[in-house]
């Protein structure tokens, strides 16, 4: 089998696929930032909240982890229409994606808090802090620093997962690379450039995360916790 | 070695669609330069000497050629090529074909004619010999009825959903006015549902799936807005078959007068069939 590579036309269109990789990106940090929020205030209530919050926390979990992503942003793109509420595909994009995340994240976040030693909590009480100056001031940080590589990890597998969001018209690097492969018929040059360009973004995004980790948990580390090792 | 199966392997599946037509434009010039020598007296005398025709069915494209409840070929050009036979006097042979397969099934002597949804383009009618249209395939624009759109011109300021890789993809967007956004689904079902859900004002697509999704949903009030393109098929058989051309040319000119034609393309389309241009 004969096929001549013509990389010539990617070049051509590398700036619609630039355009489409920045969408990736914003959409990717736009995402983890509000699912983190969410996330944040979840695992929160997940352990420290009333009795029934805490099981309508753990059943959000459920359901979204064990649903399909691309289920879920139908539902938001396609159904959610039918009772009046609409979003812009990038919008309803963003949704889903924050509230997939969020969705794993509590639930690292939970186990990242469930790893604080009861001791310290118990220390907390006894100083008579409020469960929310626990979580504050003892629960938070070294809580993010045990599940710090997951969800890292968990980040970069939300930005690649943003792909999925082509199928609901949001012109992100995927969305772009199928339109250009479909009029252009260069198939095998434009997916080998969009999973180059995915690569570098993933490996920066590693890099960025290393960086976060060292200049927030580690330089700021001011004594050698027993826990930490 | 592992390395370079690998890249095959890849530019196979990745690039399936452009090669499939890089393989089928190639083959079909080697099978035409090695078509069999065909029985002498031309072969629409063979046809009617053997009292068997054999014709391409290609069987994954509704309403044009399916396979129904009992895996037999069924649809629009089947029950042509029925029709064909008939008006003939003999009997049928369907040779089961795969899109790509249609031109160099016809051209390696497999069926005598294709009657398969080939629509008559420039680059087929290198390889083969088309007979007048009998059907037609027309890409629309569909929309809600409060949408507000007559012609191409308003278009502009809406959103316009459209299928990657179909014939509407390539159409629309070259006479879509400035302003006009187009959204694009990866398949017709997203397409469809994005435009009874309101995501976007209306919809390209084949007059058949417009009609098909205002069947399904009486609520949406979807209706053709106008036609952007309609692209005509026909018969087509080897070069050099002038016989049976000539038989096509009068089959068709006869059956558009009766109706039968357009009856059978009613009947599986459920469209009423538009006045085809002959030559």
């Amino acid at each position: 089998m004969k096929y001549v590579f013509q990389f010539g036309i990617v070049w051509d269109h590398l700036p619609r696929l630039l355009d489409g990789a920045w969408l990736t990106i914003r959409l990717s940090l736009g995402a983890f930032a509000l699912g983190f929020v969410i996330a944040m205030l979840l695992a929160f209530l997940r352990t420290a909240g009333p009795r029934p919050l805490r099981a309508a926390i753990a059943a959000y979990v459920e359901v979204i982890r064990n649903t399909p992503f691309l289920v879920q942003l139908f539902i938001i793109y396609f159904s959610l229409p039918a009772i009046g509420i609409r979003f812009e595909a990038i919008t309803a994009a963003l949704l889903g994606m924050s509230l997939n995340f969020s969705g794993y994240a509590t639930e690292i976040i939970r186990s990242g808090i469930e790893a604080v030693p009861r001791s310290q909590i118990e220390a907390g009480y006894s100083l008579g802090f409020t469960r929310l100056q626990i979580f504050r001031n003892i629960i938070v940080f070294p809580a993010l620093r045990t599940v710090y590589p997951a969800l890292a990890s968990q980040f970069v597998l939300l930005m690649l997962g943003s792909s999925i969001v082509a199928a609901i018209s949001a012109e992100e690097l995927t969305a772009v690379t199928n339109t250009l492969q479909s009029t252009t018929f260069r198939a095998f040059e434009f997916y080998f450039v969009a999973t180059a360009m995915y690569l570098l973004m993933a490996i920066g995004a590693r890099l960025l995360l290393h960086a976060i980790y060292w200049t927030v948990f580690e330089r700021a580390r001011p004594v050698q916790q027993p826990w930490s090792r | 070695m592992k390395r370079r199966d690998m890249l095959i392997g890849a530019a196979v599946s990745g690039a399936a669609g452009l090669a499939t037509i890089a393989a089928v434009t190639q083959s079909t010039r080697a099978l035409a330069q090695t078509a069999p020598a065909l029985a002498p007296g031309g072969v629409l005398d063979r046809i009617i000497k053997e009292k068997k025709i054999r014709v391409t069915a290609e069987v994954t494209s509704p309403p044009f050629g399916i396979l129904d409840r009992n895996n037999q070929p069924d649809g629009s050009e089947i029950e042509t090529a029925r029709q064909l036979a008939k008006d003939l006097g003999v009997e049928l042979e369907l040779v089961q074909v795969t899109s790509p397969q249609r031109i160099p099934a016809l051209l390696a002597g497999r069926a005598d004619v294709a009657i398969s949804s080939l629509s008559i383009t420039f680059d087929r009618a290198k390889t083969v010999m088309f007979a007048p249209p009998h059907g037609a395939l027309s890409i629309v624009i569909a929309g809600a009825k409060k949408v507000q759109i007559r012609n191409a011109a308003d278009m502009a300021g809406k959103k316009i959903g459209l299928t990657r890789a179909t014939l509407e993809e390539a159409s629309v967007p070259p006479i879509a006015p400035q302003g006009a956004q187009m959204v694009f689904f990866d398949d017709i079902a997203a397409t469809m549902q994005a435009m009874v859900s309101g995501q976007v004002d209306a919809a390209g697509m084949s007059a058949f799936a417009a009609k098909s999704v205002s069947d399904r949903n009486a609520k949406a009030e979807i209706e053709n807005k106008f036609t952007v393109r309609t692209a005509y098929y026909a018969a087509a058989v080897r070069p050099g078959d002038f016989d049976l051309l000539q038989f096509l040319r009068t089959w068709v000119f006869l059956n558009r007068q009766n109706g039968v034609l357009a009856n059978i393309y009613k009947k599986y389309t459920e469209v009423a069939l538009v006045d085809l241009p002959a030559f």
